[in-house]
């Protein structure tokens, strides 16, 4: 019997109590708890009634290089970091969506370079754009991208260079990313935190 | 887990056996060579304990249990002073003594309510020091100084509940009655402080700030004002009058059902009338805060607010919307049930509002509680034709739950004037221009509530969040801020043509004062647990990662069985509370009764005096 199954039957009896109180007990508070039984029931089952879904901490993708053979191979990874540790997916796209909060991705490995990505990855805010809706001088309008390669994602070098692979390959263009490039297992710098606040714009590129 | 402390359990073990003598022995030698112990230690350091744990019900539940029920009893004392001084300066400024009473008659609660709240305090303390040292440790180290702050501030609080309570009966006249008020509003200042200080330690952990070096003072100052501190010192404030007020309903309530004289039930029908004004006052402006606190946490980190909007949350929200919309239609039910029995002659009359109201709420309810995105598998997104249901989607996102939050409040409000002009009729030369000014205001709101709500569709995010969304809130709090003041000025020269009846409502009315309180206490649960959960596998957001084996939220299901577990064990608690404090008022009841203490009338608000003929509270 699953855990669900366990708690919708103690919901029951729980409602199932509360409604024998109220039947056939007279005295006010305890037809008082009884009600109160069947409100709380009632609330557990309807709880238990919509998906059940744990929020589980990222599962670590084991990057062992010497599995890794080909582009192809980063790509595979790429796709499972995308949609899980990476948190890609939970603002971003790959084609049109009603509920897209982020830019679409679908062919974005065709219209941005590997070096661009990267950079968009690990420097969100090096491109701003410039806000002129307001009166007076205009305001800046960093992006929301959050640090890839920062906690609380944190991403390593490798992963991110297997997303870029799995975008690329997505997009239906050629993986410029190499197994070559991947660091040695000890190499690589571990995830620092960073805050939003912390994060200021690097330079303003576009104005318009 | 370690465990190290088997050895000595054995040596006290094997002295019971061998006498007194033996244990002695080992006992001195073991004292003597602690020193070495202490060399053996720096040879070989041993790790530090992140975690421990217990069997069966697990850390993690634990903290969690009396964690919730610290806070639900913090809301409660703090709420209830707030509550009880307000009904005492209502009772100074107009002279009716009943609301002295009804001030002292909760204020008593306090103190065996403030040692209950304080002793799961404190086990909640020794227990997050038990089970989760790394976490204390980092925490120590950053609010070191406001923990100081924070006792300190207990202190001058004790002291002044002290001088509040034990000087209420000698603090009564003249300059001694002021003085009393104003020890009440010290209670409550420090009160504020003490729900502040730690709201800092809790948002520090979902929302932290990049800490400088500096002195122990200034991190802890800068860790302190992170960006939900104040939308959740806010939000807090205003939920706890909301808790007090209904838990006030609810209290009278049980004693209304469990009335045995006339008396008696004239005096908590109106106790319940008070209790459920002050929840519904605050619960009017809670919806605004707790906008505030969710557009913080978006600005704050995106994802975040998307974890908990659109992720894995999302369906706590439905659920979110279900508990508020019950409770709005329970709090509206018990005006419109005032409205049928206290009022005689009043039932026809509202008849058709009320029902037009009731339709109003329930397809506000309806859209409130329509899913926007929703963690779908593909096959279920194929059949619905994308992520969203082809019908409802549209009713799902923000543009269209903001828009019935809003008029859901309206109609709120309007249940409320109708309530307080109903039985009167208007005698001044303008009051025809104030009505058709008041109706003006109510229709051009709601048109503007929904223009902008749909209008929100064909805009960018920023500029509906930003300015529709804004202008939604403000329109809605400038009629009420207007037609508040209007009604009061109209009905100061009204004349009362049907006096209100007290202790007429049917039981129904007890059990809805119940049913509000336990919505409160849900929803206060329910949001805890999103906020715990929306910092995900993290001690401290990004900060500190939780390493434990409870780095997870469990699914809503398993999560609401808790919940409701420990609105019943909060429940319990305060009758508890109730149930002592009220022990000696029984055992004087015989005398007590008199009739000078019965209520005469309408509160100020809704203004109108009681008949006291024999009532017959028909059965549920």
């Amino acid at each position: 019997m699953s855990e669900v199954v366990q708690l919708q039957l103690i919901g029951l009896s729980v409602i199932g109590i509360g409604i024998l109180i109220l039947l056939f007990i007279r005295a006010t508070f305890a037809r008082v708890i009884g009600f109160v039984w069947i409100v709380l029931g009632l609330f557990t089952l309807t709880a238990l009634s919509v998906p059940q879904m744990a929020s589980l901490p990222p599962v670590e993708e084991k990057f062992d290089i010497a599995t890794v053979k080909t582009p192809t191979d980063m790509a595979t990874i790429g796709q499972k970091i995308f949609f899980s540790k990476g948190q890609c997916a939970l603002c971003h796209t790959i084609g049109p969506s009603e509920s897209a909060r982020c830019p679409d991705l679908k062919g974005i490995g065709a219209k941005l370079s590997r070096e661009f990505l990267f950079e968009s990855l690990t420097q969100p805010q090096a491109y701003i754009y410039l806000d002129y809706r307001h009166e007076g001088i205009a305001k800046e309008y960093p992006a929301r991208m959050p640090y890839i390669n920062k906690n609380p994602i944190g991403l390593s070098r490798n992963e991110i260079l297997s997303v870029i692979a799995f975008l690329q390959q997505m997009s239906g263009e050629p993986i410029s990313v190499t197994v070559a490039e991947l660091a040695a297992p000890g190499q690589e710098a571990p995830a620092a935190p960073v805050k939003a606040s912390q994060s200021g714009p690097v330079a303003v590129a576009q104005a318009h | 887990m370690r465990h190290q402390g088997g050895w000595i359990q054995r040596l006290l073990g094997s002295g019971s056996v061998h006498g007194g003598t033996l244990l002695g022995l080992v006992m001195a030698a073991g004292l003597l060579s602690l020193p070495a112990l202490a060399f053996g230690a720096d040879a070989v350091p041993p790790a530090a304990t992140e975690y421990r744990d217990i069997p069966y019900v697990g850390s993690r539940n634990m903290i969690w249990i009396v964690a919730q029920l610290h806070l639900l009893l913090a809301g409660f004392v703090l709420g209830v002073p707030i509550f009880a001084w307000l009904c005492e300066v209502v009772a100074w400024k107009t002279g009716e003594k009943r609301y002295d009473k009804l001030a002292k008659e909760f204020t008593k609660l306090l103190t065996s309510a403030y040692a209950t709240t304080a002793l799961f305090g404190g086990i909640l303390l020794f227990l997050l020091i038990s089970f989760y040292p790394k976490l204390m440790n980092y925490l120590t180290d950053i609010f070191f100084p406001s923990f100081i702050v924070y006792c300190l501030l207990f202190l001058v609080e004790t002291a002044t509940l002290y001088l509040y309570w034990y000087g209420w009966d000698a603090m009564q006249d003249g300059g001694k009655k002021t003085f009393h008020i104003f020890l009440g509003f010290m209670l409550n200042f420090f009160a504020f402080f003490i729900m502040i200080v730690p709201n800092s330690w809790a948002t520090f952990q979902a929302s932290p700030v990049v800490l400088a070096e500096g002195s122990d003072l200034a991190r802890a100052w800068a860790a302190t004002w992170n960006p939900t501190w104040w939308p959740v010192n806010i939000h807090r404030i205003i939920a706890n009058v909301v808790l007090g007020g209904y838990i006030c309903g609810a209290y009278a309530g049980i004693r209304y059902l469990s009335a045995r004289n006339t008396e008696e039930r004239d005096h908590y029908d109106w106790m319940g009338y008070v209790g459920n004004f002050i929840g519904v006052f605050g619960l009017l402006s809670l919806p605004f805060a707790g906008y505030w606190l969710m557009r913080e946490i978006y600005q704050y980190n995106q994802q975040m607010g998307i974890t908990l909007m659109g992720g894995f949350l999302s369906w706590l929200f439905i659920l979110q919307a279900m508990l508020i919309g019950v409770l709005f239609l329970g709090s509206n039910y018990y005006f419109w049930l005032g409205i049928t029995y206290r009022i005689p002659g009043s039932e026809m009359k509202y008849r058709k509002p009320m029902l037009a109201m009731l339709i109003a709420l329930l397809l506000c309810l309806g859209v409130w509680m329509t899913p926007h995105s929703l963690v779908a598998s593909m096959e279920e997104a194929r059949k619905m034709g994308g992520s969203h249901h082809p019908l409802l989607g549209v009713f799902g996102v923000m543009s269209a739950k903001m828009t019935v939050a809003n008029l859901m409040i309206l109609v709120t409000f309007m249940s409320f004037i109708m309530y307080w002009r109903a039985g009167k009729q208007e005698t001044a030369g303008w009051a025809k221009v104030a009505k058709a000014i008041m109706g003006g205001i109510l229709a051009l709101s709601a048109i503007a509530v929904i223009v902008l709500g749909v209008w929100g569709y064909f805009v960018p995010a920023l500029i509906r969040i930003n300015y529709f969304s804004t202008t939604q809130v403000l329109v809605v709090l400038g009629v009420m801020l207007t037609i508040t003041p209007l009604t009061a000025l109209l009905l100061r020269s009204a004349k009362t043509t049907t006096e209100m009846v007290w202790g007429k409502m049917p039981a129904r009315a007890g059990y809805a004062l119940v049913l509000n309180a336990v919505m409160v206490i849900l929803l206060m649960t329910l949001m805890g647990y999103a906020r715990s959960s929306s910092r995900v596998h993290w001690h401290v957001y990004g900060v500190l990662r939780d390493t434990s084996p409870y780095a997870y939220s469990p699914a809503l299901g398993s999560a609401a069985a808790i919940m409701a577990l420990n609105t019943f064990f909060f429940c319990m608690i305060v009758a508890f509370i109730f149930w002592v404090a009220t022990m000696s008022d029984k055992a004087k009841a015989p005398s007590a009764s008199t009739k000078s203490e019965l209520p005469h009338g309408m509160p100020a608000l809704a203004g109108a005096s009681s008949a006291l003929d024999e009532p017959k509270v028909p059965k549920f």
